[in-house]
């Protein structure tokens, strides 16, 4: 046969073969990463994260939230504020069905949803944040 | 009172202070490596064009064939590729130089595809467009400020409370410009697509889908418990609270307002496809997105019944064959090319010589309106399936930052930028095979055209800066709970 037809088919598809080589080695990059993202332990629904505390739980800690989770300074919260503002029951956080919903349970110095008193039960969504006492929290998706 | 005019070094050593904290130069083996691949695939195709293409002139000249491959083995404008391939390795040493924990995939996707345009660039008659001597000069250097511009918004944007706070100052910038579109925009082949203001020219539709999706993640986060959770019941159809439907019924006519006045169905199946997309995204409900499909589906069959050009469109689209010699022609020389490739296409360089002209043969608008259609005569059926499946790795990439976003906005704004790019690329994708009636917007990365290139080099950058974990926590709420 030709050899020049042979010499540009050899490169026609050494190109064609390169772009799935290429393709091949992003897809097993995706797919180890992937697989790390599906080992972490993500049954948390959301997580709680501290940004100011006058004492503990310290600034930075991350709390997941479940769906029905407690906050207040009593031993048997999900969440213990140690914190002298904190009421022993002070509020709840619950997700149903497609969101996200913080009460007060009657506590002493009331509870905040980003600056404004929580009345009844309010919504809540992920970067919100909820004060108790001098606690503050921000609601974060479980992945970041 | 003056500040004493400081020295040369001292302003320098001033700003070197300044900048030191940002500089941690930090590895980013898998992107070089990745990189290095995306060289070589180039080099190989470059090497096959410019083989085809010397081969193609010998037989010309001789009359036959020539009998061996002498001196005829030659990349086809080293030159420009050279010049590309150091800008990716810029736009990498940029990257690493800041260290920022970022995403290290969609640099080598995107070089990848822009690396592919540049050589169908190259392959296509340089008279085509382009003032700076020719298609290729031209596609390089929008090709180069594109990849510019991902950097610095990679490099630079630590923060998005200048985006989330502004939103409806960035939608009343979105619809601004599309009021100007429609006032002074300039009419192309019936399309008023392009604005020009003094020597500028652009495509405004390329900037406002960046701006819907930065207004739509803003508005979607912030009302998101919401629009879930109440819902106004309609017979059997829950919508959602009648406040909350203003702006769906603005986005619905907006669509239809960018159809009629524009005459662009592209870029309204895009902004309204994108809408429904991030509605869905935002509140899991399938209700919203079947009414929001019904909606549009009944304002094209009024816009059909009612505008000559809609008309043209998806009777073309229905039978191109029967008007093929009119306005039909684009789509069934299109259809032609992709035949003609077959499943292993004819080479870079091997499709029919009147490629993209207007002469017999040749696709009209070739290198704006149809690349898909050229790659698939030229790399055949398995190459347009690796184009396709490198924007399925974009979109898995966006969707990814997306799911790992600290706070709905976020994810919303990721989950946004790589959709509108995959979406698109469908439409014009969808529209070149007459999957769906043809439009006239860009296929990312790959088509012609500054405005393309530049709008989707910033949405990668975004993309980059928003898969950094550790920079800059959403800030705090300002919102009326009551």
């Amino acid at each position: 046969m030709d050899p020049v037809v042979i010499a540009i088919w050899i490169l026609r598809l050494a190109f064609l073969g390169l772009l799935y080589v290429f393709l091949g080695a992003v897809v097993r990059v995706l797919l180890r990463d992937l697989r790390a993202a599906a080992r972490e332990p993500t049954s948390a629904l959301g997580r709680l994260v501290v940004i100011a505390s006058p004492g503990e739980p310290p600034v930075g800690t991350v709390f997941p939230a479940d769906a029905v989770t407690t906050l207040g300074r009593d031993v048997n919260n999900t969440i213990v504020l140690d914190d002298s503002f904190v009421s022993g029951e002070h509020a709840l956080i619950t997700f149903r069905g497609r969101g996200w919903f913080l009460e007060d349970l009657g506590s002493t110095n009331g509870t905040f949803l980003n600056g404004e008193p929580v009345a009844g039960v309010a919504p809540v969504s992920f970067g919100d944040e909820v004060t108790i006492g001098g606690v503050r929290l921000r609601l974060e998706r479980p992945g970041g | 009172m003056t500040a004493r005019p400081m020295s040369p070094p001292e302003a320098s050593a001033l700003l070197w202070a300044r900048l030191r904290p940002y500089l941690r130069p930090r590895p980013r083996w898998r992107e070089l490596s990745l990189l290095g691949l995306v060289g070589l695939t180039l080099w190989v195709g470059s090497l096959t064009l410019g083989t085809t293409l010397n081969v193609q002139a010998a037989t010309l000249a001789a009359g036959q064939p020539p009998p061996s491959l002498d001196g005829l083995i030659a990349a086809s404008r080293p030159e420009l590729l050279a010049i590309y391939l150091l800008a990716l390795l810029g736009a990498h040493l940029a990257l690493v130089v800041v260290g920022r924990r970022t995403d290290q995939i969609l640099l080598p996707t995107i070089g990848l595809l822009g690396g592919l345009s540049l050589l169908l660039m190259e392959r296509l008659p340089q008279d085509l467009a382009g003032r700076l001597g020719g298609l290729a000069q031209t596609q390089l250097v929008w090709l180069v400020l594109g990849l510019a511009a991902m950097t610095a918004a990679g490099v630079a944007i630590r923060g998005d409370a200048w985006l989330r706070r502004y939103k409806y100052t960035w939608a009343a910038v979105g619809v601004g410009l599309l009021l100007l579109t429609f006032v002074l925009g300039r009419e192309v082949n019936g399309q008023r697509l392009t604005l020009q203001i003094g020597p500028f020219s652009g495509q405004p539709t390329e900037l406002l889908k960046v701006i819907l999706v930065v207004f739509l993640a803003g508005y979607l986060s912030e009302n998101r418990p919401l629009l879930v959770e109440q819902s106004t019941r309609v017979g059997p159809f829950r919508l959602p609270p009648v406040p909350y439907l203003v702006p769906m019924v603005a986005m619905w006519a907006i669509a239809l307002g960018v159809v009629i006045v524009q005459r662009d169905l592209g870029a309204a199946l895009l902004l309204f496809a994108v809408f429904l997309l991030l509605l869905y995204v935002a509140t899991a409900r399938w209700g919203y997105v079947v009414l929001g499909i019904a909606a549009f589906i009944a304002g094209g069959g009024l816009l059909y019944a009612a505008f000559g050009h809609v008309r043209t469109r998806v009777d073309i689209w229905l039978d191109p064959f029967s008007r093929a010699q009119e306005a039909g022609y684009q789509v069934v020389q299109a259809l032609h090319a992709f035949a003609r490739g077959g499943i292993l296409g004819s080479g870079l360089g091997g499709g029919l010589p009147t490629i993209g002209t207007s002469l017999p043969g040749g696709i009209p608008e070739i290198h704006t309106d149809f690349p898909f259609a050229a790659l698939g005569e030229e790399l055949g059926l398995i190459g347009v399936l690796a184009v396709l499946g490198l924007y399925l790795v974009l979109i898995e990439r966006g969707l990814r930052i997306a799911a790992s976003a600290p706070d709905e906005y976020r994810a919303i704004l990721a989950a946004g930028l790589s959709l509108v790019v995959g979406v698109q690329a469908f439409i014009i994708a969808a529209g070149n095979l007459k999957l769906i009636p043809l439009t006239g917007i860009t296929l990312p990365f790959i088509s012609y055209g500054g405005s393309s290139l530049l709008a989707n080099g910033l949405i990668v950058g975004v993309l980059l800066a928003l898969s950094d974990r550790g920079v800059g926590a959403p800030p705090a709420p300002r919102r009326n709970t009551s």
